[in-house]
């Protein structure tokens, strides 16, 4: 009983073939594959083409794994054994067609998985790059921009200080008013390419809240009243005087808003409320908004403004570059707050934010407000003395702007350098008070050469004031060139007044 | 007049390369002019054969062994490769996995089927543009026979062709 059972299931599960050394079949068992005695092996299915090979070979067992073998539509997934006999050659066939395919569903969830993740790796990776190609390219692009853009609002300034007509004075303040917006527009665009590249780091500092707001008040109202405007301003009494936060950064957050907020609205009023929502150890919460009365938001569109490059687009109508409320909200995420947005179409848009400021303890506000104190006793340097100053600038432009700005003081004597081979040179044959020096030079770069004079021998090289300037403006470049040894930097475009601040906070008087 | 018999031989070739690279598709394409965008893995080892003709005298009976993709080729078993006439290796252009080790993986190859026909491929070139291509190909230091595509049948004959030529040459 038991051998016929043994018998039914090995003729289910196996064959057994005897081939001659010609591959002529001479006996066959089994009912998986048609072989029948009297067939020539070879014609049956391909893989039993190798067997003339095998047979060349000294071996005795040959062992072949998971072989699919097609007979029509029968499909079989194998293991063949075959043996060397001396009738010629002994083939096991075993049908493992089951156990094969539950192995073959786990290859495919491993090997599928495998390459998916291949791929996300790679897709990353090239939205990494087209991302830092990006990111290059603004920087390169505002660095162009910075040094033109210099010289265009120096020469304004030198230009305004000169006898001009009514008419000419107006023209002028067009042109400073442009060169604001301008730079404004690539300071929003630098900061954009900053957060998307998780390089923009918020600058905490103690500063006064309620200034800034005044600041801010006085601005927009002027702003909205020469537009036909009302502008409302609602600070909350309980608002402290002193925070610490990035002023810079959230002045960028307010103006976008109320930018944009004066320019979608034709009439009625834009306002600015700040509330104060509750104070908590030493940190004080408000809640900042700007109302305006103009068209509104359709509501579709209210997820997809804060987007880069996004705008409200009415032909003809497009206004700015559509990278404001896109720099809101990531300056937003990063002070740890959200850009709300309620708007009715036709009626108008308020957009919101809570916001947490420090607030400073009474010695840390000592100690920044006698900082401030001797900053601006030093604004203006000794007006008794004057001062040698090397200026180290290769382009043209910016060094005739630079020149004249200092020349304008009255309070220096200056040599000029447009090569960076020949500062070392100079600084070690001349006295000087202080260096003023472009990064980019050609031949040496400036901050290279601060790092040569900050290991000088003597007292007098070594520890001479060395202000940067540069037009690469971002965070992590600016502390290179402070760890280089620089004392302070310059971000290009600057002002004639920020210039000889940041000098005069560095001589001696 | 009696037309002279074509004389028939037949010849083993190995498709080998790393898992998903589109070995099965290039000899569906080659053997059935077929293709499917859906992957299947190949398990084991699947034979499909093809009579290459060269010439109104010559033509070849190629048998090929499409391997079941691994991660090392050091991992593919050896009875497969048993009288191997011919090898393809292929890679995938898409996938930097499947050719970084390249020369190494060639090396494998030589050490286990010495002095035979090699061809290497790059499949799925229809993924990339050309400028993409060749920028990979000289990134990556990469010496290749053949860029096919499966997909849309791009150089697939030639490849089979040349390879059946070699592997006539070198009976």
């Amino acid at each position: 009983m038991l051998e016929d059972h043994k018998k039914d299931y090995s003729r289910e599960r196996q064959q057994f073939v005897l081939v001659d050394p010609k591959g002529l079949v001479l006996d066959s068992s089994g009912t998986l594959i048609p072989i029948k005695k009297g067939l020539i092996l070879n014609q049956l299915h391909p893989f039993f083409e190798s067997l003339e090979t095998l047979q060349r070979l000294q071996d005795k067992k040959f062992a072949f794994y998971c072989v699919h073998l097609q007979f029509g539509n029968h499909d079989l997934i194998t293991d063949i054994d075959i043996l060397r006999k001396k009738e010629g050659m002994f083939i096991v066939i075993h049908d493992l067609t089951e156990h094969y395919n539950s192995y073959q569903a786990v290859a495919q969830a491993r090997n599928e998985s495998i390459i998916n993740e291949e791929l996300i790796v790679l897709k990353n990776a090239e939205l990494e790059e087209r991302e830092r190609f990006k990111n290059l390219f603004i920087q390169n692009f505002s660095h162009e921009l910075r040094n033109p853009l210099m010289s265009s609002m120096a020469f304004t300034q030198i230009l305004s200080d000169t006898s001009l007509s009514a008419e000419q004075q107006q023209l002028l303040d067009v042109l400073r008013d442009s060169h604001v917006h301008l730079k404004l527009l690539l300071e929003d665009t630098l900061s954009i390419s900053m957060i998307a590249s998780g390089r923009l780091v918020l600058k905490n500092t103690i500063f006064n809240l309620q200034k800034m707001l005044e600041l801010l008040s006085f601005t927009y109202t002027t702003r909205a009243s020469a537009k036909g405007l009302q502008f409302n301003f609602t600070p909350d009494k309980k608002i402290p005087v002193f925070v610490e936060g990035d002023r810079l950064r959230l002045y960028q957050v307010l103006t976008n808003l109320l930018d944009n907020a004066l320019k979608y609205t034709e009439k009625g009023s834009v306002g600015l409320s700040v509330g104060f929502n509750q104070q908590w150890a030493n940190k004080v919460h408000l809640h900042f908004a700007v109302t305006d009365s103009g068209p509104g938001i359709p509501e579709d569109k209210q997820s997809t403004i804060f987007e880069t490059f996004s705008q409200l687009a009415s032909p003809g109508k497009q206004k700015g570059t559509g990278l404001g409320l896109a720099l809101v909200k990531g300056l937003l995420v990063l002070m740890d707050s959200q850009i709300v947005l309620q708007s009715i179409p036709g009626k108008g848009a308020t957009f919101s934010f809570d916001l947490g400021l420090k607030i400073p303890l009474q010695s840390e506000l000592q100690n920044h407000l006698e900082i401030g104190q001797a900053a601006t006793s030093r604004k203006m340097g000794n007006p008794g003395r004057k001062y040698k100053l090397l200026l180290v600038e290769d382009d043209e432009r910016v060094l005739t702007v630079l020149f004249k700005m200092l020349m304008d003081a009255n309070q220096f004597y200056i040599d000029v350098l447009t090569d960076g081979a020949m500062v070392l040179e100079t600084v070690i044959q001349n006295e000087y008070d202080l260096i003023l020096m472009d990064i980019n030079l050609p031949n040496t770069r400036g901050d290279h050469i601060t790092k040569i004079i900050r290991d000088f021998p003597f007292k007098n090289v070594k520890q001479l004031p060395i202000i940067g300037m540069t037009a690469y403006a971002y965070d992590e470049h600016m502390q290179a060139y402070k760890e280089a040894g620089m004392n302070t930097v310059l971000a290009k475009p600057f002002d004639k007044e920020e210039l000889l601040q940041t000098i005069f906070s560095l001589l001696r008087p | 007049m009696p037309q002279a018999s074509a004389m028939q031989k037949s010849k083993k070739v190995v498709i080998l390369g790393h898992f998903g690279v589109g070995k099965t598709s290039l000899i569906r394409r080659f053997v059935n002019n077929q293709f499917s965008d859906q992957y299947k893995v190949t398990i084991g080892v699947h034979i499909n054969k093809k009579v290459v003709t060269l010439s109104a005298e010559d033509s070849i009976s190629m048998i090929l062994w499409d391997l079941e993709g691994t991660d090392s080729l050091e991992q593919v078993r050896d009875a497969y490769l048993l009288g191997t006439h011919g090898v393809l290796f292929v890679f995938d252009v898409t996938r930097p996995s499947t050719f970084q080790q390249l020369n190494s993986d060639l090396r494998i190859v030589s050490k286990k089927i010495p002095e035979r026909p090699l061809l290497v491929v790059g499949n799925k070139k229809d993924l990339v543009s050309e400028e993409e291509l060749n920028k990979l190909l000289l990134d990556h230091n990469i010496s290749h026979d053949y860029l096919t595509s499966a997909k849309t049948g791009d150089n697939v004959e030639d490849l089979f062709l040349n390879l059946a030529t070699l592997l006539n040459n070198d009976a």
